[in-house]
């Protein structure tokens, strides 16, 4: 299954850093993310698009399209707003 | 015209004298003030004929109109001097309160000459100047000094230099309000080599708005979006800036044990969260600052403001250490000594790598977190192994024969961003008019964070577009001076409308744009009279030529030269990199060359 | 050649152009600009059935290959690269900002999203025909200080660094002024909800 990393303060609301979900596709898992932790649904899905500045990699590179399919090995990570420098 | 108090202040260190004159407010309009009015005057007073740490060299310090305005983040200043980390033109800014005080005292600019005989501080009441005598004074810390010379937040405000000023280090910064920091390319030490510890300032001016309705407009529209904005309102407050760490790792850019790797196993255990969670007592902000991304920190021996991002990766991933206890207690005593945190942190760890490699005989080591406060006081005191890191990692690179393993652009440390995963950022310091810097212009967030809207990080064809706009925009913003931060939640246009309240010159969206394009091209005149060529563009070529063999960014290296011609072009410059007569025409600099 | 990823984001705006009914089957235009060149649709081309071979590469400040294809519009994409910071333009129609603007100056939003983001929008009359230096010159003009501006009875133009941000400009323009002619069918009396609305016509 792939595996699902939440930072900042995903960690808080969804309660774990870290999750395995299984699906087809990018959206897929991330809609399975959303409905087993209601508490991120408006933060990392908005209409069932990713909100704008949240940004998700899989395997470290940003993932722009929710219907791009995703295997067992990848690692989909999660990022809401952030900013510095 | 108003926002400008239209007075300067020039203070002659030597005689111990001084004189106020008005400010051309011709020039005013032109470069508005902060970065841009301190380059265009440091253009006429320090040729190429001045060592940067002779009394020839001038510190200028700027504040811009909308400072002190009460605008979202109106507190910060710029001091703009020769470099004598880089011998180029130079200007740190920074936050904090000092700035909006430097107003009230009833100047735009403070001109810094000579050097006085024996070691002085000055105070600035309103309009008036006193020397004191600073003997006694010499050789204090940062913190120390700033309480017992006053330091009250609204009403008097306090910039010093540490001993690292003292002694002349190169990356010695200008503190101020005991914990902010002009501290990029060495000022500390200009500020040293005059004999000046500090400069107080309290003043009752307040500045003149034209346009009042329009200006608490625009203070209303600010509000609202820094409110709306989840970078401003959220991101930033929670975590700080050092909420960068974990993406740059996952991405594959974050330079790591001085930039052999592009990802740090230890990421997680520096992270913005781990502060949060472990170490963050409260956030503080700077002076009419609503997003407040000041980290107060806590560990067993210390506690003050710090760290931010490029701190922690500088003494953490770019140190290969992971011990963020450590990282916070180092990037305080930087505080406290006046050093560049960024500069010493990738110093040790160019000192770290020639010491693994058997070019330099030193026990340092990456990974060892039991070094960093040894050697930042050695740093700072200039003796032992600090006499040899003290100038930067250049100078000690070149010293053990190994150039090519100091890791700065024109002889600055650049930050946390590694140009491999970023091709954009790497144009950036490549072409960055003070060295190897992301505040003259930034690309993570096109290229990563998708502010405003996603680029793709590793596209060559296009990019120099996208860092021309950044590095014009940031030299606007470092010209009015407010917090490129606010920059996240609030477009330019809004910059542009509150500048043309504030002073009653109406200045579109473009043109105030274009004072950045100004202010960028006189930059680079500025550097090329001191001989900077094209041949200075560049990167050091361990980035250009080793690709990482792992993680995102496998494989890639800084695709540099198809982006620098584009940008030369784009820029209106020559092939060398010189800017061409048509272009200073069309930006009203052709008179002064 | 055109980057295929440079030609998927034309495509994929210009579907949402065609398809959010902002440009009929061969009108609106999108370019970028990428350093010292330009990239266009070509004359004639559907927006809303781009090909890669519908995109047009030619230098920013002269003719060079391939010219003679792009746009007619060309001139204006370009006086307004030369004049503003603007890296990628978004030219359409839509309909209902188009209706205001025939009787109105300048179009000030009622509803909440382009009160946020657009808070005014001028619009400008042009008597010269699409493509000519006039219409291109007072275009890029009012672009110096806005972000998105009409063109009376004609359409919009929108800058941004990115298609998607000029895209972005253009949607929520025509979506304010739906908002806005559906309160004047249900023609109840509007309860201001914003504060200092009142100076948006300043800005």
């Amino acid at each position: 299954m792939p595996t699902v990393k939440l930072y900042a303060n995903l960690r808080k609301l969804a309660g774990t850093k870290e999750l395995s979900i299984t699906g087809p596709t990018l959206g897929a898992v991330v809609n399975v993310l959303v409905r087993q932790n209601p508490a991120l649904d408006g933060v990392v899905l908005e209409n069932g698009q990713i909100r704008p500045h949240v940004v998700i990699t899989v395997n470290g590179h940003n993932a722009v399209d929710l219907d791009a399919s995703v295997t067992e090995q990848d690692v989909i990570a999660i990022f809401p707003p952030i900013a510095g420098g | 015209m108003n926002g400008w108090n239209g007075k300067i202040l020039e203070i002659d260190l030597t005689t111990q004298s001084h004189k106020s004159y008005p400010l051309d407010m011709e020039m005013a309009r032109q470069f508005i003030g902060g970065r841009g009015l301190g380059t265009r005057l440091l253009w006429d007073m320090v040729g190429p004929e001045v060592d940067p740490l002779s009394p020839e060299n001038v510190l200028i310090f700027t504040n811009g109109p909308l400072t002190g305005t009460g605008y979202q983040t109106s507190n910060r200043f710029s001091v703009t001097t020769k470099s004598p980390l880089t011998g180029t033109v130079l200007d740190a800014n920074s936050g904090g309160f000092w700035g909006m005080q430097f107003k009230r005292t009833g100047y735009d600019v403070m001109i810094v000459r000579g050097k006085a005989e024996k070691p002085v501080w000055i105070e600035i009441k309103n309009g008036d100047v006193t020397f004191h005598d600073a003997s006694e004074l010499w050789g204090m810390r940062v913190f120390a000094l700033t309480e017992k010379l006053g330091q009250d937040n609204n009403k008097r405000n306090v910039l010093c230099i540490g001993p690292a000023g003292e002694n002349l280090s190169r990356m010695a910064a200008i503190m101020n309000d005991r914990e902010r920091a002009a501290a990029r390319g060495g000022p500390g030490a200009v500020m040293g080599s005059k004999n000046l510890k500090a400069i107080v300032v309290e003043g009752r001016e307040r500045p003149v708005i034209e346009d009042k309705e329009r200006f608490k407009f625009m203070l209303y529209e600010t509000r609202k979006l820094l409110a709306a904005s989840p970078l401003t309102s959220q991101a930033l407050p929670e975590f700080g800036t050092v909420v960068l760490m974990n993406i740059m790792n996952n991405i594959g850019a974050l330079a790591t044990r001085n930039h052999q790797q592009t990802q740090f196993e230890g990421a997680e255990a520096i992270s913005g969260e781990e502060l949060t969670e472990k170490y963050l007592v409260k956030n503080a902000a700077c002076w009419a600052c609503p997003i407040g991304c000041t980290r107060i920190s806590k560990t067993e021996k210390v506690e003050g403001e710090g760290p931010e991002f490029e701190s922690t990766w500088a003494f953490g991933a770019q140190c290969g250490i992971d011990d963020l206890p450590a990282i916070i207690e180092a990037n305080m005593l930087c505080n406290d000594l006046g050093l560049d945190t960024i500069s010493v942190g990738s110093t040790i760890a160019c000192a770290m790598e020639l010491s693994e490699k058997g070019f330099m005989d030193s026990d340092l080591r990456f990974g060892r977190a039991d070094q960093l406060a040894p050697v930042i006081e050695a740093i700072a005191a200039r003796k032992d192994i600090g006499s040899d890191l003290a100038d930067g990692s250049l100078r000690l690179a070149t010293k053990y024969n190994h150039p090519e393993l100091s890791m700065s652009a024109k002889g600055m440390e650049m930050p946390a961003y590694d140009p491999r995963g970023l091709q954009g950022q790497g144009l950036l310091y490549a072409t960055s008019n003070r060295g190897g810097c992301h505040m003259r212009g930034n690309m993570v967030g096109l290229e990563v964070l998708g502010l405003p809207k996603l680029i793709d990080r590793f596209q060559v064809q296009g990019k120099s577009s996208f860092v021309i706009l950044n590095q014009n925009s940031n030299a606007a913003i470092d010209s009015l001076v407010v917090c490129k931060f606010t920059n996240m939640g609030v477009a330019d246009e809004y910059f542009a409308r509150v500048l043309s309240a504030v002073t009653g010159i109406q200045y579109a969206t473009t043109d105030m744009i274009k004072v950045g394009e100004r202010v960028w091209n006189l930059e680079r005149l500025y550097n090329n009279r001191e001989g900077f060529t094209a041949k200075d563009d560049t990167l050091p070529p361990r980035l250009l030529t080793e690709a990482p063999v792992d993680g995102p960014s496998k494989g890639w290296v800084s695709n540099l030269e198809p982006m620098l011609k584009e940008y030369y072009r784009t820029r209106g410059w020559d092939e060398n990199g010189v800017p061409t007569q048509k272009k200073l025409i069309e930006l009203g600099l052709a008179e002064l060359v | 050649m055109i980057d295929p990823r440079i030609y998927e984001m034309f495509r994929e705006i210009g579907e949402d152009l065609y398809s959010a009914q902002m440009i009929s089957s061969h009108g609106g235009n999108l370019s970028i600009r990428l350093g010292d060149r330009v990239i266009i649709k070509r004359r004639g081309a559907q927006l809303g059935r781009l090909k890669p071979h519908d995109l047009i590469e030619t230098r920013l400040d002269k003719n060079d290959s391939g010219v003679a294809l792009a746009s007619t519009e060309l001139l204006v994409h370009r006086t307004v690269y030369m004049n503003t910071p603007a890296l990628a333009i978004c030219h359409c129609h839509p309909r209902t900002a188009v209706a205001f603007s025939l009787s109105r100056d300048e179009l000030v939003p009622i509803d909440n999203e382009a009160s946020y983001l657009l808070k005014k929008i001028p619009v400008v009359t042009e008597e010269f025909a699409s493509g000519t230096p006039q219409m291109a010159n007072k275009v890029a003009e009012a672009l110096k200080n806005y972000k998105i501006i009409m063109l009376r009875g004609h359409g919009s133009f929108a800058t941004g660094q990115t298609l998607d941000e000029a895209f972005h400009w253009s949607s929520t323009l025509e979506e304010s002024c739906q908002i806005e002619l559906a309160t004047k069918v249900i023609n109840e009396p509007f309860i201001e909800y914003r504060g200092m609305s009142g100076s948006y016509t300043k800005f």
